[in-house]
């Protein structure tokens, strides 16, 4: 929701080398075993959405409707569903859209958001207050409630639920981006640059921008976890896509109907936490770093 | 100071309700865009064999074919004056609708704050003083996990196992004490995820604090320790969180209520929704902002009164004309951060706190309210 | 269609399904501690519950009815509106209304009318004014009679609703209506302005139910109150609450039940409680786990496990169109009728049933249910066969790309299927039909939406959509007529309006029939011409309502439009 953080002030002005952030630089090198688990995680599921062909070679569509409701095995290691589909087949090819529909869920809310935020810091007074204001408007309703009302706006699909989540997601990528920016024009090495005759543009470009972008893409990595889970809880509301798409929230969603199927539910939700986990700690890993 | 002091309350209360008005205007627009609406598409049930002269003369009662600004002006026009409208849906004064569940919802909402309370000062206190270092940190990690599991499978999950294994409660009956605390477990998780976090961030600041190793060195009992000194200053920053977490409770709900089968704010939202019953999600939408401003606005307000440091940091700052996010060096991340002509917001107010404690210090690690709490929504 | 014994198939099936919950347990421990908890909870429900498939008799009545007890009666949802002409035909609120409200005739689940508070009536030589005869000491709850005034004034707001009050007429309520007087207090005389031979089984449809005229003197928001709706019903609302519940006590003084009921007396129950839950397996379990009575719209593989388990599954069929798909025979490539037969030939009926469905469910013997009296057996015409449907495809000029996919002139054989957000099994069988189209060589799509979307795109189409899917109930043959065809501002189903002068000449005959019998052999002749053009694609016979039952519970009744009746149910304690 709002952003509060209370960060300590971050080495914007060189030179200044505390034993702590030393000893994060070693950090940095060899990632904790944790992150390395976290990064795999994640390249597994880069894979089922780039080239789900090469991890499975069944069909997500098409079953074998003598075979429903199969337990996992060898043969299916995530059981079969109500039409004897292959869940683990489903779950992979589910992936890209999935991971789509997250990634333009970030890049709503990093774009818009972050151009608000950028604008508004940037230029301040009045262009500020109207933003702000705009900003605390999205902000005083509720993020699942403003995604429940946008996708009901769009029409209940995926891709719908996915700029949903992005709009709900441009206030706190907002309040973020000005921060930072005001933070850094107000640091005295802007301060220099101006003096030294540097244009709004350079100030922009090789000050603003790069200082603002490491907790920017801290959050947006964070916010790519969210908005797996916010999209999936849509699906689970039914505002997803028609079958037989197979996003890991629909999958959750058609298959809580089976109570004695429970594989069904439970193989994507665990997909949904370990991908949302994994993103999380390497999110937090990106912040400790730098 | 006093006139200050009154003068910032004045102007944070009238954008308060610019806000809410704003929020109300916006929910219009975004949900008259769409085309269809429940009268339209009650009538078009395949059952009813309705014609299209039929369906229009029930739908220009409803006033329905009136161009989009003159039904904005008399949904807001009505709103200003506290009337809410009929539901289309239901056909029963929203007022009356929303009337009718909005104690159930205070009733989850509390009591999920409640268990997220609990919940965060356990795993807090056990990932500091649990006597075993591999469950200290299976403890730190908790919140993370917590974060990462979708709500409706939390909810599901206790249903299955203590409604209908061990037979708890019953699904019919979700105002019974048993329900209404496995509702709240379930909404409570990932709030409790959150304050968690900061509790830990406090805890870990606060521990290696000067003061603590004096307090121990002079014997003071671990247990005394932790809840006479620690405690406090660890759970300021929670305040704030809390009543950031308002919106989220609100929003949470609609997944909550709808699992456990309770009629309140959340399974009404639910079942607007798929109708588009707008007069219904317009007042909830509106009830929702209403709320999150004054919570939001009372902690602002309060938060000067209540910590002497702040107040005379925050005076200190509006005198000086900083702009609040450069107050020290310490409101760096501050997002909540007050507009540059050196307003207070109550991420400013902590900001102001912890620059107070001189925390540049100890690195990185210090208290950071995480990110994930910043943008949870669900 | 109550299932009454657990077969030797079904057993095994069990053991076979306790087997994978075995299995899955281990799986979900190795996942993680959390969601193992949940697997092995179902797989301990699973292993407890086949010691009790002992008692699976319950629908035969056990002995004697026993006075007393509150019924529970899970539901998806409560609907919208309770404004009584507006929420009658919900599929929800139908379940209230027809114990709070009684009708003026009874339909069965064979179509068969019979007497209820119109004791008895006659028609006029050309079936365009009917006498009915109104049963004496009827009363409302309110305590005022339900007399010929009374059932004017139903009469007249069933048929023209108060569009001032935002209050609908009833769907499919004869558009012919002319007037009905009170001759004396317990008669009255409708006219019609042209033959109306549907007019008495639709007095029997759940849409016309009696209301107190106290209520209907009421604004909208006003009736939108339940408490403020009187009827003359079995029971009463105790209390109720939107989007929660409703709660129905016994009305004591009650007598003047159908006879085709046999119990016509006070109802044994003391309350009906329906509670909304939203969630179909909570519904289910609720019941398995003894905590609620009645289940509404299970899933219906679930079905299977849960008679094995000694609980009563009810699939009633209602009297109405079977599930499939009305084709626009305007729309490329349905305007070639070899298209449209080798689709109706490409459907393997079998396969629905066995995947998405049970046994329980039939497959279609022509466009309307078998239990219609007049439906007769024309299944030969669109009988699966994969080989004369490609053969079929290939004369009308489709041939086979190597993609797998028809073309012709460069176009290919493409298909949209939207399934009907009314029926919750559609999107299962819209997959399973894609998979045996595609396997024709169609290029299948498949749009799914909520009621809402469905409405604005698919049934207010502005461009024709070639395939719309059908779940429609009706209580009388002669509906069938109205609809087909643009007479009358009917629906056109087809698309061919006035072109298809057989299609219109047949239609001419339904309508315009005056006796049962001569209307019966022109809607055999409509039901051979419409599948011959493969105007319609049956799918399989409808069950829209799906109920799992505590074996404690008998004398369950389904009328014609298969909603269940408590009225003479009981509970054994």
């Amino acid at each position: 929701m709002t952003v509060v953080s209370l960060r300590l002030p971050r080495r914007a002005a060189a030179g200044d080398r505390s034993p702590a952030t030393a000893s994060l630089a070693v950090a940095r090198r060899r990632p904790p075993v944790d992150v390395l688990v976290s990064i795999g995680v994640l390249a597994v599921v880069l894979v089922w959405s780039v080239a789900p062909g090469l991890v499975t070679s069944q069909d997500p569509a098409d079953g074998v409707p003598a075979d429903k409701l199969l337990g996992p095995s060898a043969a299916h290691w995530f059981g079969t569903d109500h039409l004897g589909r292959d869940v683990f087949t489903r779950v992979v090819y589910g992936s890209s859209s999935s991971v789509l529909s997250a990634l333009v869920a970030v890049a709503i809310g990093l774009l818009v958001g972050g151009l608000i935020g950028l604008i508004a810091g940037f230029i301040g007074g009045w262009v500020d207050s109207t933003l702000s204001r705009l900003v605390d408007v999205l902000l005083a309703i509720p993020g699942f409630l403003l995604a429940v009302v946008i996708v009901t706006a769009l029409g209940f699909q995926t891709i719908n639920a996915a700029i949903a989540t992005g709009v709900s997601a441009v206030a706190v990528f907002a309040r973020l981006m000005r921060a930072e920016t005001i933070r850094t024009r107000q640091s005295v090495f802007v301060e220099a640059a101006y003096l030294q005759g540097g244009s709004a543009t350079h100030v922009l470009t090789r000050h603003v921008l790069p200082n603002a972008s490491r907790s920017v893409v801290a959050l947006a990595v964070l916010q790519f976890g969210v908005s797996i889970l916010v999209i999936a809880s849509l699906a689970f509301l039914g505002y997803g896509d028609p079958p037989p798409a197979s996003d890991w929230g629909l999958l959750v969603s058609a298959g809580k109907d089976y109570r004695t199927a429970p594989w069904l539910v439970y193989t994507p939700a665990v997909v949904i936490i370990a991908t949302v986990l994994a993103l999380n700690r390497v999110s937090r890993w990106l912040r400790k770093t730098d | 100071m006093r006139h200050l002091y009154l003068a910032y309350a004045g102007r944070r209360t009238g954008q308060a309700i610019v806000v809410v008005l704003l929020t109300y205007v916006v929910t219009f627009l975004a949900i008259s865009v769409l085309p269809g609406d429940p009268v339209t598409s009650t009538l078009r049930n395949p059952e009813n064999g309705f014609s299209e002269e039929e369906i229009a003369r029930i739908v220009s009662y409803y006033g329905l074919d009136q161009p989009v600004a003159v039904q904005l002006w008399q949904a807001l026009s009505r709103f200003l004056v506290g009337d809410l409208g009929v539901s289309m849906r239901t056909n029963l004064p929203v007022a009356q609708l929303v009337g009718a569940v909005v104690g159930s919802t205070l009733v989850l909402a509390a009591s999920a704050l409640a268990v997220a309370l609990v919940l965060a000062g356990a795993i807090a206190y056990g990932a500091h003083r649990f006597p075993w270092a591999p469950g200290r940190s299976l403890l730190r990690s908790l919140p993370s996990f917590f974060l990462s599991v979708p709500t409706f499978v939390i909810g599901l999950v206790l249903i299955y196992v203590f409604a209908f294994d061990l037979g708890l409660f019953r699904v019919i009956e979700p105002d019974s004490a048993w329900a209404t605390f496995f509702a709240a477990l379930t909404l409570g998780v990932p709030v409790s995820a959150q304050l968690a976090e900061v509790l830990i961030a406090g805890l870990d600041h606060e521990a290696q604090q000067e003061y603590t190793s004096v307090a121990r060195s002079r014997g003071l009992g671990e247990a005394r320790l932790y809840l006479r000194h620690l405690l406090k200053p660890s759970s300021l920053p929670v305040v704030t969180v809390l009543a950031l977490t308002v919106g989220e409770l609100l929003g949470g709900a609609v997944i909550t209520e709808t699992i456990f089968g309770r009629t309140g704010i959340g399974s009404l939202v639910q079942r607007s929704v798929s109708t588009q019953d707008l007069p219904v999600l317009q007042a909830v939408v509106a009830l929702a902002a209403v709320v999150f401003v004054v919570v939001n606005l009372a902690a602002d307000l309060l938060y000067p009164l209540l910590d002497p440091r702040v107040r005379r940091v925050g005076s200190a700052r509006s005198g000086a004309g900083v702009g609040a996010v450069g107050a020290g060096s310490a409101g760096v991340g501050s997002v909540g951060a007050g507009t540059p002509d050196g307003e207070l917001e109550s991420a400013d107010v902590l900001a102001a706190f912890v620059a107070d404690e001189q925390l540049a210090a100890v690195g990185d690690s210090a208290i950071e309210v995480p990110l994930e709490e910043r943008v949870r929504v669900s | 269609m109550s299932r009454t014994t657990a077969s030797p198939t079904r057993l095994t099936a069990l053991r076979r399904r306790a087997r994978g919950l075995a299995t899955t347990a281990v799986a979900a421990l190795a996942a993680t501690g959390l969601l193992a908890a949940c697997a092995t909870a179902s797989g301990d429900a699973g292993a407890a519950s086949s010691g009790s498939a002992g008692d699976a008799s319950a629908d035969a009545a056990g002995g004697e009815p026993q006075q007393g007890g509150d019924l529970v009666f899970l539901i998806d949802s409560l609907g919208d509106t309770w404004i009584p002409n507006n929420s009658a035909i919900s599929s929800f609120q139908g379940q209230v209304w027809g114990h709070v409200t009684d009708k003026l005739v009874y339909v069965d689940d064979a179509g068969q009318v019979s007497p209820w508070v119109a004791e008895s009536w006659e028609q006029n030589e050309d079936a365009t004014q009917f006498t009915l005869h109104l049963r004496d000491g009827v009363t409302f709850s309110d305590g005022t009679p339900v007399d010929a005034a009374a059932v004017v004034a139903n009469l007249d707001v069933w048929a023209k609703g108060d569009p001032d009050k935002g209050i609908n007429p009833i769907g499919l309520f004869p558009k012919t209506y002319q007037s009905a007087t009170a001759q004396d207090a317990s008669t009255v005389v409708v006219t019609f302005s042209a033959p109306t031979l549907g007019f008495i089984p639709t007095l029997g449809y759940h849409g016309s139910i009696l209301i107190s005229p106290t209520t209907l003197a009421l604004s909208g928001e006003e009736q939108a109150d339940l408490s403020n709706d009187i009827g003359s019903g079995p029971f009463v609302v105790k209390s109720w609450k939107e989007g929660d519940s409703v709660v129905l006590e016994r009305r004591d003084d009650y007598d003047w039940g159908p006879e085709a009921l046999e119990h016509t007396g006070p109802a044994y129950l003391d309350t009906i409680t329906y509670k909304i839950v939203a969630e179909s397996s909570l519904r289910t379990s609720s019941v398995t786990a003894g905590q609620a009575d009645v289940a509404y719209n299970a899933p219906p593989q679930e079905l299977d496990g849960l008679a094995a388990q000694g609980f009563v599954i009810a699939t009633p069929r209602y009297l109405g169109f079977v599930n499939g798909y009305a084709i626009d025979a305007t729309v490329a490539p349905f305007d070639d009728p070899k298209v449209r037969q080798a689709f109706q030939h490409a459907i393997d009926r079998d396969e629905i049933l066995s995947t998405v469905y049970t046994y329980d469910w039939l497959p279609a013997e022509s466009f309307i249910q078998s239990n219609v009296p007049e439906a007769t057996d024309h299944s030969a015409d669109f009988a699966h066969d994969a080989d004369l449907a490609a053969s079929l495809l290939d004369e009308a000029g489709w041939t086979l790309g190597s993609d797998g996919v028809r073309s012709k002139d460069g176009t290919p054989l493409a298909v949209t299927l939207y399934p009907n957000p009314y029926l919750a099994t559609s999107k299962a069988v819209d997959e399973l039909v894609a998979q045996q189209l595609t396997d024709l060589g169609f290029a299948v799509d498949i749009q799914a939406y909520d009621v809402v979307t469905y409405g604005e795109k698919v049934i207010k189409n502005t461009t024709p959509i070639a395939l719309t899917e059908i779940t429609r109930s009706f209580i009388d043959v002669g509906t069938v007529a109205s609809i087909l065809t643009s007479a009358n501002k009917g629906e056109d189903w087809f698309g061919v309006g006035e072109t298809d002068t057989e299609l219109n000449r047949l239609r001419d005959e339904v309508a315009g029939a005056v006796d049962t019998d001569s209307r019966a052999a022109s809607v055999d002749e409509l039901q051979g011409y419409v599948l011959q053009q493969g105007y319609f694609v049956p799918l399989t016979q409808i069950v829209q309502r799906i109920y799992v039952q505590n074996p404690a519970l008998h004398g369950v009744t389904y009328n014609g439009i298969a909603y269940a009746n408590y009225s003479a149910a009981w509970l054994e304690q």
